[in-house]
C-alpha cells in the first residue's frame, strides 16, 4: 500500500509542508432536476453518471436519450465557511443555484468562501499535529461535474458521490496536488475534473478542499452536475443488478443457500478437512456449472503442494524479532494494517498489537467508519492515546452513539488527544461519557458540533481538568460551562472560540445595534470570557476569537494579563468604535506576539498601527483586512520595524495602490495580500 | 432651440433607460403567465433620473444615489426603493453605495429560503445585518421602502423608513399612502452605518422604527413606489390624475409610458424655480423661505395588480 509519509510516527514530529492533509472543509449538496419551471418539481429524479459500462448496460434504465444539467439544490453539510449562520455573504448556501458572479473574478460576498487559506495556519503557534499521518494516502466520464471558482481556484482535491447503493465512491482525486506547480490565478475558472466512471446514479456530491497551496481565500460560486436522467421506477432493478454484478452470481448463491461447513478447532487442517468431508455436500447443494470449475481449481491446489517442490528460504518475515515487525508495521495505514492481518496467524498477531493502535485517525475513512469498525478497534486499541474521528457519521448515521459511548468507556481513560470535528453521531450521553471517563485529556477538539435543533448539553465537560488545547470553533456551549471550563484548566495553552455565537444571535445582533450595550446581556459575552482567561488561564499561548461577537475594548485590556500570548485572532470581533488605549496596553504586556489578526476591526486608527509597529518586534503574521482610514506611512512603518513579518493582509484597505503593494512586497520580502474590487454589487 | 434639443435628448434618454426596464417587465409578464393564472401578480415598470442626468452614466438598478429593485418568487412579488443621504459626500463616502447594497441584498434575501412575505421589515433588518458582514466596509445611510404582494391572500405588506413612500390608487382615489418619517425638516428617518468614531454625531434609526402597513388589493389597483424626488416635486393631485389613467392596464408598454412621463414631470418640475412644489410648501411651514422644486434623484416604480 502506498505511503505518503516520510517521517516516522514514533517521534511524532511532522513537517507541515510535506504531506499534511489540511483538508479543511467539505460540502455536500443535493442535486435536483434543473429548474425549468414548466416541468414538474419531482425531487426524486436521479442522475446517471456513467452510462456506457462494459459490465452493466445502464442505458436501458435511462429515461431518454438526452442529457440534463443541474445546479446544486441545497447544502447538506459543510465543515467551514467564512460567513456566519443565517447570513448570505460568503456562506455555504451561496454555492447552490446558478453562478451569480462567474465569469467575473474577485472577492465577492455572493460566493462560498472558507475560513482559512494557504499554509499560514500551519506556521502559527497554534498549529496542530496530525494523528497517524500515514493514513492519508491515495485512492484510485461525458458526464461531468463543473465547479465555478471565482477567486483563487485550485483548492478542490477530491470529489465524491453518494450512490443509491448507499455507498460513497470517489469520482476524482487530485494525485499531483503536492507536486504540480502552483496555479497562479488571475481569472475565474470553470473546473471540470475527469471523473471515474461508476455504474450507479447519484444526486449527492461531496467536495473536499485542501487550501495549503492557495495564495488567498478560495471562493466557489456554483456547482453543476451533468448527466442522463435516471428513471426511478427502475431503481430497484438496477440495485439488484448491481449487487449481482458486484458480488458475482456465485457469491449471491452462496449467501442464499442453507449449507454451513463444520468447523474444527485446528484451523490448519480446515481446508483439507472441508475438501475431504464436506465438499460433496457442498456440490450437491449448488447446481451451477461455474462452481465445478472452482472445485477443479481447489483440487489442483490441494494436490500441488504435496507433489511440487517449493523452496522455503531459511530466514523470512516470520523469523524477525517482534519489535522489528512492529516498527515496520507502524508505517502502514489503517486499511493496509487490516489487510495484512488477514494473511497469516503471525502477521495477524503483529498487526493487532496494541502499540500500533495507540494513535487512531479515522478521518480519511469517514465513508467507511461504522459501528463494526469501532467495536473491532475497541478490541485492539487497549492503550489508545490519540483519536481523531472527525467527519465520521456524516449524512449517513453509520455509527451509533451507544457504540461510541462503549468505546469511550472501554478505552477512553488513557486518551490524551481527542478530535471530533463535524461529527454527527454525538448525543448528550456521549458527551457525558467523555467528560466522566476521559480525564487525562490534554486536547479536545469539537469543531462544528452544533446540530440543529437543540444544542447538546456539554455540561459534563466541566470535569476535564488537564486541558491544554480546547477547540470549539463553530460550536456553541453554554457560557457558564465555558467559564467553568476555563477556571478548571489552568494549563490551557490554545483556545479557539471562533464563531462562538448562537444561531439566533443574528437577530439579537439587531437588538444590540440599536440598544445600548448594557441591554445585551442575553448574548454570549466575550468580555466575561476574557475576564476569566485573564484570571485563570495565564499560560495561554494562542487565542482565537474570530467572529465571536461582542468583545469590547475593556475585554481587550483585561487580556493583557496573559503575557505568554503568541497568537491572537480578533477578526470581526472587536466591534467597538474606538479602542482607546486598550490595544497599546495589550501589546505592551504581550511582547511575544507572533500572529495578530485584526480583520474588520474598523475602529483601528493610525495610532494603533504605530503601537503595533513599535511594540511587536516578533510579529510574523498581521491581518488588517477591511480597516479604513490608515495612512500609507503607517504600513511602511510596520513593514520596516517588524523584521520577521511574513504575511500582511491589506485587502479592502484604502490609501494603497497596486504598485505600492508590489514595491513593498519586493523590498521587505513580505507576502502582502491586497485586492481591488469593483464598486457595484450585482 | 437649445431647450428643445435638451428636452429631446432627455426624452430619448428616458425612453432608453425606460426601455431596459421594459424588457425586464415583458419577461416578468410571460413568466408570470407561465404560472397559475388566477394568482395575483404585479405588472411593474421603472423609470427615473439621477440628479446629474446629463453628465452621469446609466447604471442598472440605480438612479444617482437612489436605488431600486423588483423581483418575484412563486408566492410573492416585491418592489423596493432606497434613497441615499447625500450628506456623506463630504466625508469621502459615496452615498449611493449604501442604498445600492441595501436594495441588492433585499433582492437576494427575497429568494432565500426563510423569506417571510408578510414581514418586509425583516428584509430591511437582515439586509442591514448583512452590511456588517461585508469584508469591504460600506458606510453611509439611506431611507428605504419595501412593498411585498403576498399571492396567497392578495395582500400587500409594506415597510417604510424615511421619506420615500408608496401610494395606492383605486377607482380614481388614493386608498393608501405612506407617511413621511422625519426627525426635522429635510432630515428623514434613515438606516445608517457611520464610520467608526462618528457614531454619536450621526442619526441612525433602527428597522423597528419602520412604518408597516398591510392591506388587501383588488384587480386593477395601481401602486406607485417612489423616492422623495417625486413626492416633493409633484403635487398629489397631479400624481393622482396620472395614476388614475392606468388603472387596470396590463399592457407594460402603456404602463412604461406613464412611468416615463411621471418621471419626466418630476424632473422638469424640480428645476422649475417658480413653482410651488410640495417641498416648498413644507419648507414654508417650517419657516424657511423656499420656492420652486427640489432638484433630486427621481425613481418611479409603477405597478398594477392583476388577478
Amino acid at each position: 500500500m502506498s505511503q505518503s509519509s516520510t517521517t516516522s510516527s514514533e517521534d511524532g514530529s511532522k513537517r507541515a509542508n510535506s504531506e499534511s492533509v489540511a483538508v479543511d472543509s467539505v460540502i455536500d449538496f443535493k442535486g435536483k432536476h434543473f429548474g425549468l419551471e414548466s416541468t414538474s418539481e419531482d425531487s426524486d429524479d436521479y442522475l446517471v453518471s456513467g452510462s456506457e459500462g462494459t459490465m452493466i448496460d445502464v442505458e436501458r434504465f435511462c429515461h431518454a436519450d438526452y442529457r440534463i444539467e443541474q445546479y446544486a439544490h441545497s447544502v447538506l453539510d459543510f465543515s467551514s465557511q467564512y460567513g456566519i449562520d443565517l447570513s448570505i455573504s460568503y456562506t455555504a448556501p451561496n454555492i447552490t443555484g446558478r453562478p451569480s458572479k462567474y465569469p467575473e473574478y474577485g472577492d465577492f460576498p455572493q460566493t462560498f468562501a472558507m475560513r482559512t487559506y494557504g499554509a499560514w495556519w500551519e506556521r502559527a503557534p497554534s498549529r496542530l499535529k496530525e494523528i497517524q499521518p500515514q493514513n492519508v494516502s491515495e485512492i484510485p466520464a461525458e458526464d461531468f461535474i463543473a465547479i465555478f471558482e471565482t477567486y483563487n481556484p485550485g483548492a478542490v482535491i477530491r470529489v465524491w458521490a453518494y450512490t443509491i447503493a448507499k455507498t460513497w465512491i470517489c469520482l476524482w482525486e487530485d494525485k499531483e496536488f503536492y507536486t504540480k506547480p502552483l496555479y497562479i490565478p488571475s481569472r475565474a475558472r470553470r473546473f471540470t475534473p475527469p471523473l471515474k466512471r461508476i455504474q450507479l446514479p447519484t444526486k449527492t456530491i461531496r467536495l473536499e478542499f485542501n487550501h495549503q497551496r492557495l495564495h488567498y481565500y478560495t471562493e466557489i460560486d456554483a456547482v453543476l452536475l451533468s448527466g442522463k436522467k435516471f428513471n426511478t421506477r427502475n431503481m430497484q432493478h438496477l440495485l439488484d443488478y448491481y449487487e449481482r454484478q458486484r458480488k458475482g452470481s456465485i457469491l449471491c448463491k452462496l449467501q442464499n443457500m442453507k449449507f454451513r461447513p463444520i468447523c474444527r478447532d485446528n484451523y490448519q487442517n480446515r481446508l483439507q478437512h472441508f475438501l475431504m468431508h464436506d465438499l460433496d455436500k457442498f456440490i450437491s447443494v449448488l447446481s451451477d456449472v461455474q462452481i465445478q470449475s472452482i472445485q477443479h481449481q481447489q483440487q489442483q491446489q490441494v494436490q500441488s503442494p504435496s507433489t511440487g517442490e517449493i523452496k522455503i528460504s531459511k530466514i523470512g518475515l516470520k523469523n524477525m524479532p517482534f519489535e522489528i515487525m512492529l516498527k515496520i508495521f507502524s508505517y502502514l495505514d489503517l486499511k493496509s494494517l487490516f489487510r495484512v492481518g488477514a494473511v497469516s496467524r503471525f502477521l495477524y498477531d503483529v498487526s493487532t498489537h496494541p502499540l500500533l493502535y495507540s494513535e487512531l485517525n479515522l478521518k480519511p475513512y469517514w465513508h467507511l467508519a461504522s459501528t463494526e469498525l469501532l467495536s473491532t478497534l475497541a478490541k485492539r486499541a487497549t492503550i489508545l492515546k490519540k483519536l481523531d474521528m472527525s467527519w465520521c457519521g456524516c449524512t449517513v448515521q453509520t455509527i451509533s452513539p451507544t457504540e461510541f459511548k462503549k468505546f469511550i468507556q472501554q478505552r477512553g481513560d488513557s486518551l490524551t488527544h481527542l478530535r471530533l470535528n463535524s461529527t454527527k453521531f454525538l448525543n448528550a450521553s456521549c458527551i457525558d461519557t467523555l467528560g466522566i471517563v476521559c480525564d487525562n485529556l490534554k486536547e479536545l477538539s469539537l469543531r462544528n458540533c452544533s446540530p440543529s435543533p437543540p444544542l447538546l448539553n456539554f455540561s459534563c465537560l466541566a470535569n476535564l481538568k488537564n486541558l491544554e488545547r480546547l477547540d470549539l470553533f463553530q460550536t456553541v456551549i453554554e457560557s457558564d460551562l465555558l467559564l467553568t471550563m476555563l477556571e478548571n484548566n489552568p494549563k490551557l495553552k490554545h483556545l479557539n472560540l471562533g464563531k462562538h455565537n448562537k444561531e439566533y444571535e443574528f437577530t439579537l445582533y439587531l437588538i444590540t445595534l440599536y440598544a445600548l450595550p448594557a441591554f445585551c446581556s442575553v448574548a454570549v459575552n466575550m468580555d466575561d470570557v476574557a475576564q476569566h482567561i485573564a484570571k485563570y488561564n495565564k499560560q495561554l499561548i494562542s487565542l482565537d476569537m474570530w467572529k465571536a461577537h461582542f468583545l469590547s475594548a475593556q475585554g481587550l485590556l483585561v487580556l493583557s494579563n496573559c503575557h505568554n500570548l503568541e497568537e491572537i485572532d480578533f477578526g470581526w470581533c472587536l466591534r467597538e468604535a474606538s479602542l482607546g488605549d486598550s490595544l497599546r496596553e495589550f501589546l505592551t504586556q504581550c511582547t511575544k506576539l507572533k500572529k495578530l489578526f485584526l480583520a474588520a476591526v474598523r475602529g483601528l486608527t493610525d495610532r494603533d498601527l504605530e503601537y503595533i509597529a513599535n511594540l511587536c518586534p516578533n510579529l510574523e503574521q498581521l491581518d488588517l483586512m477591511g480597516v479604513l482610514g490608515i495612512s500609507k506611512e503607517r504600513y511602511i512603518d510596520i513593514l520596516q520595524k517588524c523584521a520577521k513579518l511574513q504575511l500582511l493582509d491589506l485587502c479592502f484597505c484604502d490609501n494603497i495602490m497596486d504598485y505600492d503593494v508590489a514595491l513593498w512586497s519586493r523590498t521587505f520580502k513580505v507576502d502582502i495580500k491586497s485586492c481591488q474590487v469593483p464598486n457595484d454589487f450585482r | 432651440m437649445h431647450s428643445l434639443g435638451w428636452s429631446s435628448k432627455l426624452i430619448s434618454r428616458a425612453l432608453r433607460s425606460g426601455f431596459s426596464a421594459l424588457l425586464e417587465t415583458t419577461t416578468n409578464v410571460t413568466s408570470n403567465n407561465g404560472g397559475s393564472k388566477s394568482r395575483p401578480h404585479f405588472i411593474s415598470v421603472v423609470c427615473g433620473f439621477p440628479k446629474d442626468f446629463l453628465t452621469s452614466k446609466y447604471k442598472p438598478g440605480k438612479y444617482g444615489e437612489d436605488s431600486w429593485f423588483k423581483t418575484s418568487t412563486s408566492n410573492a412579488d416585491v418592489l423596493g426603493v432606497a434613497d441615499g443621504v447625500g450628506g456623506w459626500r463630504s466625508y469621502g463616502i459615496d452615498p449611493g453605495e449604501f442604498s445600492s447594497f441595501l436594495m441588492k441584498t433585499c433582492e437576494r434575501l427575497v429568494h432565500c429560503v426563510n423569506f417571510n412575505p408578510q414581514r418586509p421589515v425583516n428584509l430591511l433588518a437582515y439586509s442591514y445585518c448583512e452590511l456588517l458582514e461585508q469584508k469591504k466596509p460600506i458606510l453611509g445611510s439611506s431611507t428605504a421602502c419595501v412593498l411585498v404582494l403576498n399571492r396567497e391572500n392578495s395582500t400587500v405588506y409594506t415597510a417604510n423608513i424615511g421619506d420615500s413612500g408608496f401610494m395606492v390608487v383605486r377607482r380614481g382615489e388614493i386608498v393608501h399612502k405612506s407617511e413621511e418619517q422625519q426627525h426635522y425638516f429635510n432630515t428623514p428617518f434613515q438606516l445608517s452605518l457611520p464610520p467608526p468614531g462618528h457614531d454619536h454625531n450621526v442619526l441612525s434609526d433602527s428597522p423597528d422604527s419602520a412604518d408597516t402597513l398591510s392591506f388587501p388589493v383588488k384587480d386593477g389597483d395601481v401602486i406607485l413606489v417612489a423616492t422623495d424626488g417625486v413626492f416633493d416635486n409633484v403635487p398629489e393631485k397631479l400624481l393622482l390624475d396620472m395614476l388614475k389613467e392606468v388603472e387596470g392596464v396590463t399592457d407594460p408598454v402603456k404602463l412604461q409610458m406613464t412611468a416615463n412621463s411621471l418621471a419626466l414631470m418630476a424632473r422638469s418640475l424640480s428645476f422649475d424655480s417658480d413653482f410651488m412644489s410640495p417641498f416648498a410648501i413644507n419648507a414654508r411651514r417650517n419657516n424657511i423661505n423656499a420656492t420652486g422644486g427640489k432638484p433630486d434623484d427621481i425613481t418611479v416604480v409603477l405597478a398594477t395588480v392583476a388577478i
